[in-house]
């Protein structure tokens, strides 16, 4: 177990290590900042003279070292643009993030499961059909294209909700959701619970021919009960690591959905940062996700490994 | 056994309970948040809420880095003069001031009683300090600073600048950039916290920002201008996606939105809660020759060949065909509402016949291969403009390989020069005067974005920048755009129209063709 577990944190710091190779070299295969950075009508020795400030003309694989130490104290530089430290501004941006990706998971949860529970118990019916079709639809339908026709129908012609931006609302000292989360959180939500009920359909279906099933039953348990206790608590296993990995994803910033909707998110400064070639706010964002991706992977791991045995590889 | 039944029983019991309770939790929250939204979003009668295309990246002009960040700025503050709407320079925070005969002494009274948003008076100090600060390596904007040599305080009220060589685009580059900042607050606060909550004597003071959501500000009840602003609030809101922008203002969220395209404005005619706006904004396109780095040599060098490449082109059927016919074909670098322009000139036009008869006088009946880059994603249509014109040019056998790059990239390579021999962009205006425009462009080694150097146009604008008198500058404007259209540096493309949606409540909006809006007069019915 606790091998298994070493081995794993070691494997995720490997990850880390390239992602922060590939994003610091990415970024810099782009060319560099220092032209866009000075107005339009600098002089040519202007412009060589920022570079020179930025350290840009030092060879690149000191630049790299530095950044790589200055990362690891949690430096990720000031962003070009704001003329203020990456890291602030990323931690600025990630309650609206955080806020967005946790209702788009409970929403994901709370429609996926049930409906691939259902469906999974009554293969081939109505049900059934409704949760593969959602498991499709999901999959297939980009977000983006449904964050529009949200706007449309429930912002524009409805009115139920607005058409953009994040409202906040403060309770008892809270800083809380309204309903302005609602639509990104649908949009955003649609992948994961496509998948929700596709693999919680599947893992139903499979549990349910399971020995222990037919006994449950023999034993004259009400159906109910064998659904929570037996077939729900085993077929939650693999959705422990689907919805640890969606999580991930979903905190890592949609970059579409929250610049449709304008959320003030993560996914919004990363599309703003690349847009105006801010260096070290795109390394920052692009590491940060990776971060919390690799942290929640783990995380998922460890718990599978803790509630099944065979995952174990290590013993 | 019973009681193992009973156990269940009172668990199921607890269970449905439990489930009622939660179920009832949820919609109380859900009610409670829906509620407080619905409070929230109500707009206030007196509130201006406008759109922007991008969260600004700071409240100060001389850091601005574009439009959206100089409108939110000059909310907030003053310069010494102000542009008005014909393009003249006016005074603002300067009552008055004299101009040496050689153009290089700007003597400045300053306005007596003005005070910034925390109370403290503003004097020739500030002016010292402004000027200090903005020649600062960290300033987006130096060299509009760095252009004044000197600046000495005569007495509290009165302020003399002199400049090396004569400068008569200073005021037009204060009214842009000189955002005039209270000495004594930002000695105490330091420059963070100051950009953090900005001071300024202009017509809104600051309220709050959230970066990517908001930025509020409320009118300034003390501004000197008497009777201005007359909005009570405006709240700035950053929507980057056009779609999102023409949803909110027709849900009536926002009350004026910008930069949005022809075919998304179409929907909204005939809508009686707004009205839309487009004029023609000063941005010229065009394709640039090459004659310092990879142009060297190339047939382009001949003037003969650079007008032919200009006649091949039909700018009129590109508008038509990309811009729903909106657009205006240009005659150079000098637009219609800059100083000195020349409604006597007309653009080249398409005339292929001239077109081939000019290569064939040139020495090239057959035409030529030659590189050609355009960005990607930068600009409307641009890609397939570029793709046309590389059309165009191969009837006339000119063989242009097009490369389309990334816009970062791009840009990176176009400020070392590095692009091929033909390359396409576009180039804003902002002072009523096209002089940044052909001074970055056509600088040759001055200018990093210059890859065209004719010694005759350099020294037509260095006598344009050391000319003091409007008049005999408007004269020297039109001898040079004569003398460009003989030896176009540019294939002339087009400058094109704006669109923007402004809510029917909205009264006294007037955008200017350098797509910066001034809210003193704007409010709501």
């Amino acid at each position: 177990m606790q091998r298994y577990f070493i081995s794993r944190v070691i494997q995720s710091l490997l990850v880390l290590a390239g992602v922060l190779m590939m994003v610091f070299f990415m970024m810099h295969l782009t060319g560099d900042p220092a032209g866009l950075m000075a107005s339009r009508n600098a002089s040519p020795e202007e412009i060589a003279r920022l570079r020179d400030q930025m350290g840009l003309n030092r060879p690149m694989t000191i630049q790299f070292f530095e950044f790589a130490i200055d990362v690891l104290s949690g430096d990720f530089g000031n962003s070009t643009r704001y003329h203020q430290p990456a890291m602030d501004l990323i931690l600025e941006r990630l309650p609206a993030t955080v806020e967005l990706a946790s209702i788009s998971l409970f929403i994901s949860m709370i429609i996926g499961i049930p409906l691939g529970l259902l469906g999974g118990s009554n293969p081939n019916s109505m049900v059934d059909y409704l949760a593969r079709g959602a498991g499709l639809f999901g999959q297939t339908v980009p977000n983006f294209w449904l964050a529009l026709i949200l706007i449309l129908v429930f912002g524009l012609h409805l009115g139920w909700f607005p058409t953009f931006g994040r409202e906040t609302w403060r309770f008892m000292g809270l800083t809380l959701p309204t309903r302005s989360v609602f639509l990104p959180a649908c949009s955003l939500s649609l992948f994961t619970l496509g998948q929700l009920a596709r693999f919680t359909r599947s893992a139903v279906m499979e549990v349910r021919s399971e020995d222990y099933i037919l006994t449950a039953r023999s034993k004259g348990l009400s159906v109910r009960r064998i659904y929570i206790q037996h077939i729900l608590r085993n077929a939650s296993i693999p959705l422990i690591s689907i919805v640890g990995v969606q999580f991930g994803y979903l905190l890592s910033g949609s970059i579409y959905i929250e610049t449709i909707f304008s959320w003030p998110g993560l996914g919004n400064l990363l599309a703003d940062a690349i847009g105006n070639r801010d260096f070290a706010l795109v390394q920052g964002i692009a590491f940060f996700s990776s971060f919390v991706v690799v942290i929640l992977n783990l995380l998922t791991d460890m718990a599978y490994a803790t509630a099944d045995p065979r995952v174990r590889y290590g013993e | 056994m019973m009681q193992s039944n009973n156990d269940n029983i009172e668990k199921e019991f607890n269970m449905k309970q439990k489930i009622r309770l939660f179920v009832i939790l949820c919609t109380v929250i859900f009610s409670l948040a829906w509620s407080a939204a619905g409070v929230l979003a109500a707009s206030d009668g007196k509130v201006l809420r406008l759109a922007l295309t991008m969260d600004p990246n700071a409240l100060e002009p001389a850091m601005a880095d574009e439009r959206n960040a100089a409108i939110v700025s000059w909310c907030l503050y003053d310069s010494l003069v102000a542009i008005d709407d014909d393009s003249r320079v006016i005074p603002a925070l300067a009552e008055s001031w004299t101009i040496n005969p050689e153009g290089t002494v700007f003597t400045f009274k300053l306005r007596k009683g003005v005070t910034f948003h925390n109370g403290e008076p503003f004097n020739a100090d500030d002016v010292l300090f402004t000027w200090n600060r903005g020649k600062r390596e960290n300033i987006k904007y130096k060299d509009r600073f760095n252009l004044v040599k000197n600046v000495e305080k005569l007495d509290e009220y009165t302020v003399r600048m002199s400049t090396e060589n004569s400068s008569p685009l200073l005021l037009r580059f204060m009214a842009e950039h000189w955002a005039m900042l209270p000495a004594k607050l930002m000695k105490k606060t330091g420059e963070d916290k100051f950009l953090a909550a900005p001071v300024g004597t202009g017509p809104f003071k600051f309220v709050k920002w959230s970066k990517g959501d908001r930025i509020e500000f409320e009118a300034n009840k003390n501004y000197w201008k008497k009777g201005f602003p007359k909005a009570e609030k405006v709240i700035f809101r950053p929507i980057p996606e056009s779609s999102t922008r023409v949803a909110a203002i027709q849900a009536g969220e926002v009350d004026l939105v910008t930069r949005l395209s022809a075919e998304e404005v179409a929907g909204l005619k005939g809508d009686a809660n707004v009205r839309v706006v487009s004029y023609p904004v000063d941005r010229v396109y065009y394709i640039a020759f090459n004659n310092m780095t990879s142009g060297k040599g190339l047939p382009t060098e001949d003037p003969r060949v650079r007008q032919a490449m200009n006649y091949a082109v039909d700018v009129q059927s590109m508008l038509d065909a990309l811009f729903n016919g909106k657009g205006r074909p240009s005659t150079g670098f000098v637009t219609p509402g800059n100083l000195g322009f020349d409604k006597a000139i007309k653009p080249f036009g398409y005339n292929p016949a001239k077109a081939k008869a000019l290569l064939k006088e040139a020495g090239y009946p057959d035409g030529f291969k030659i590189g050609f880059a355009c960005p990607s994603g930068a600009y409307t249509n641009f890609q397939q403009v570029c793709e046309a014109i590389q059309g165009y040019w191969a009837e006339m056998g000119i063989i242009a390989e097009l490369q389309v790059m990334e816009s970062g990239k791009y840009w990176d390579l176009e400020a070392k020069k590095e692009l091929p021999p033909l390359f396409g962009d576009s180039w804003s205006e902002t002072i009523g005067e096209a002089m940044s425009r052909l001074q970055g462009a056509l600088g040759g080694n001055s200018a990093a974005y210059s890859t065209w150097w004719d010694e005759k146009i350099g020294a037509m604008l260095d006598q344009i920048k050391g000319t003091v008198d409007e008049e005999k500058r408007a004269e020297l404007y039109i001898t040079l755009q004569h003398y460009m259209q003989e030896n176009p540096p540019f294939v002339y493309l087009y400058e094109p129209v704006t669109y923007e949606v402004v809510s029917s409540r909205v009264t006294d909006y007037k955008p200017r063709a350098s797509e910066q809006y001034y809210l003193f007069e704007t409010h709501i019915k």
